[in-house]
């Protein structure tokens, strides 16, 4: 190719791109979280890796605590301080609660299957508790079907490997929470991974 | 007798050490930035999985122009309530220190003026490099990656990696593009403005010796254009999925005259390779993205018609095609990171401007990667790497231990590294490379009795960001 080739598919390159950006824009995200908070969580909630949750029809209020508990590092588990540290370091209130208003909107995330055992033997956990291990029944709290209540979050759908990351750091208070840190602390390892199992494929 | 073997023995280790000196040139030390980590308040493993490989969110971040920032900003606004400027309140920037030991299988001869102390078999270099960093935002949608780095063997500082590079955001719903990300990015350096760790500029080993024996033969774009071309060009990251650039390069000399600032002709005294008018640059790659996973196919490439060195802008050029092919696959764990990469690179190159053998000759070039870490913390990494291409006694010519006595640029082995991180920003390695073939043969290669495990080489290394 010649140099006037060259210079010409860049120049069309650089000038088809603000015509793109004057395109209709879609969808109803605001702008962070098009640029920041889409690039682990997903434009609408949904993410891939398990390392970061879903957001998706989490309720607003929980969103609200935690993107709080980011900013002011009370909520200190790896991951907080890694990424979510440094990502809520300058939201306003007003930004954490047009972010949670948004993803609390969203569709929620489908259910990934599992093994069928493991999906009944976490079941069982969610409904009913261990009552030999003094563990009470998580859709207590959580909703009969895992959907959260204000500052409850939402667990249907959620990565099975979040959520045994979650009970882990609760367990050894990594992440502090009295209650979850009880409650973590009588599971098993088996009863996280079947409990996870089950949240995830709701 | 004597003397013409030790004048060719001096010879040769003066061409060694340019070549040495031009590799050095051209191989920059790859980075991870503290200044990154001061900007968006994220630890190193938000974008790497052990620095400098980028994880997914880390070739966002470079994608979306550095511009990523949660920390105070200066900034203003028109009287239509527009952003005219935005700009980090503490600047981003950071050190890096490399600090090596080296010891080569077989010292190189040591009967040439002025280069007695190469001949050693082992050497310290500390540092091995001290760079400085600007990389991060300028405004809204503008950010840079800039280094500048000291060099040994010249004593002297000079520019390293450059990136600037504007980028933002837009929505094509005719073609099913909702959101997608489109740039344009002026650099220095061929691949080095690319995402994935299997182009050249940011592909394993990272960090090498100075000192090692440089092999007669690299394709054009694996390196020979680092630090002494401007990039000019336009990418878009659609889909999730796919990238698409196209650039232009040309040279760029730094610390040139011309005739009319009473210096020297334009660039006759540069000593590098020259673009002759602009080069072609070419990159598409689809990434898939499941779980843990990741996975890349791509392919790049660029024709440059070159002038050699010393004979300014004029006359026959030389000609450079390379295509390429590569893949990489990432598994990033909570506790245990994987990962993959090759690439294979073909060079058509057709030399007007030297005399050669053959009117024209290919090249190939052939990498491939794997890589373990546990924790972030241990790990290591084994590549097997391969050169190979059409024999060419006049190209490849001879010349103890830097020539080829066949005439053949075949260089084949492997680059074993271990390496433990005390902290995310430092790493301790080591690494040993090992020929089973070096310009041609795996004995005598040079026709003066060196073997290709004479090149060898034991590297220890220490490598901090702060």
């Amino acid at each position: 190719m010649n140099a006037h080739a060259s210079a010409l598919a860049i120049a069309c390159l650089l000038l088809a791109a603000p015509a793109a950006a004057a395109a209709e824009a879609t969808g109803a995200a605001p702008d962070l979280v098009q640029r920041e908070c889409s690039t682990c969580h997903g434009l609408h909630g949904i993410s891939t890796a398990p390392t970061f949750p879903n957001l998706a029809a989490q309720p607003a209020a929980y969103l609200e605590a935690q993107l709080k508990a980011f900013r002011d590092h009370s909520r200190a588990d790896p991951h907080a301080q890694a990424f979510m540290w440094g990502m809520a370091a300058q939201l306003t209130d007003a930004k954490i609660k047009e972010i949670a208003e948004y993803f609390s909107k969203q569709p929620p995330a489908p259910g990934t299957s599992a093994d069928p055992a493991e999906v009944a033997a976490g079941r069982q956990i969610f409904e009913n508790g261990i009552d030999a291990q003094g563990v009470p029944a998580c859709m207590a709290c959580h909703g009969d079907k895992a959907q959260g209540n204000e500052v409850f979050p939402r667990l249907a759908g959620q990565h099975r490997g979040y959520i045994e990351k979650q009970l882990e750091a609760f367990a050894s208070n990594l992440r502090e929470n009295e209650i979850m840190h009880q409650n973590a602390t009588k599971l098993t390892a088996r009863q996280i991974s079947d409990v996870a199992a089950f949240l995830s494929s709701m | 007798m004597d003397s013409i073997l030790s004048w060719r023995a001096a010879k040769a280790v003066a061409v060694a050490l340019a070549t040495l000196a031009a590799a050095l040139a051209a191989s920059s030390p790859a980075s991870a930035t503290p200044g990154f980590a001061r900007q968006t308040g994220l630890a190193c493993e938000a974008c790497h999985t052990v620095f400098p490989e980028l994880t997914p969110f880390g070739r966002l971040f470079k994608l979306n122009g550095y511009v990523f920032s949660n920390v105070k900003q200066l900034q203003d606004i028109n009287e239509k309530d527009q952003s005219t400027l935005a700009m980090n309140e503490i600047a981003p920037i950071g050190l890096q220190l490399q600090a090596s030991f080296t010891s080569i299988g077989h010292s190189v001869p040591d009967n040439g003026t002025g280069v007695n102390d190469l001949a050693q078999k082992n050497s310290v270099e500390f540092p091995q490099a001290l760079s400085l960093f600007y990389t991060g935002k300028i405004s809204d949608n503008l950010g840079a990656f800039l280094q500048v780095t000291w060099n040994p063997t010249s004593n002297s500082i000079g520019i390293d990696n450059s990136d600037l590079r504007f980028a933002d955001h837009a929505s094509v719903p005719a073609i099913g593009a909702s959101d997608f990300i489109y740039g344009v990015t002026l650099n220095n350096n061929p691949t080095s403005q690319d995402v994935w760790n299997s182009s050249p500029a940011w592909t394993y080993p990272y960090i090498l010796s100075n000192i090692m024996v440089s092999r007669i033969a690299s394709a054009l774009i694996d390196g020979q254009l680092a630090q002494s071309s401007a990039g000019l060009g336009g990418y878009v990251w659609a889909y999730n999925h796919l990238y698409l650039e196209f650039s232009g390069y040309h040279s760029a000399v730094t610390g040139f005259s011309n005739h009319y600032t009473s210096g020297p002709e334009l660039d006759s005294t540069y000593s590098g390779t020259r673009i002759d008018g602009l080069a072609p640059y070419w990159r598409a790659a689809w990434e898939q993205d499941w779980s843990r996973n990741s996975l890349m196919f791509g392919t790049y490439g660029m024709q440059a018609n070159t002038h050699t060195q010393g004979i300014g802008f004029q006359g026959p050029t030389n000609s450079f095609t390379d295509v390429a092919i590569d893949s990489q696959y990432q598994y990033i764990g909570d506790n245990n990171i994987l990962s993959a990469y090759a690439t294979w690179i073909h060079e058509d190159r057709t030399f007007n401007a030297v005399t050669t053998s053959n009117p024209s000759n290919t090249l190939n070039t052939v990498r491939v990667t794997g890589s373990y870490f546990y924790d972030r913390k241990i790990g290591g990494s084994l590549q097997y790497f391969s050169t190979t291409g059409s024999s060419d006694a006049l190209l490849y010519g001879a010349g103890t231990v830097t020539g080829s006595a066949n005439g053949s640029p075949d260089t084949q082995g492997i680059i074993a590294e271990l390496d433990y991180l005390p902290w995310l920003n430092t790493k301790l390695g080591v690494q040993y490379t090992a020929y089973t073939k070096f310009n041609g043969a795996s004995t005598n290669y040079d026709g003066s009795g060196r073997n290709a495990s004479d090149n060898n080489t034991l590297y220890v290394f220490v490598w901090t960001a702060f």
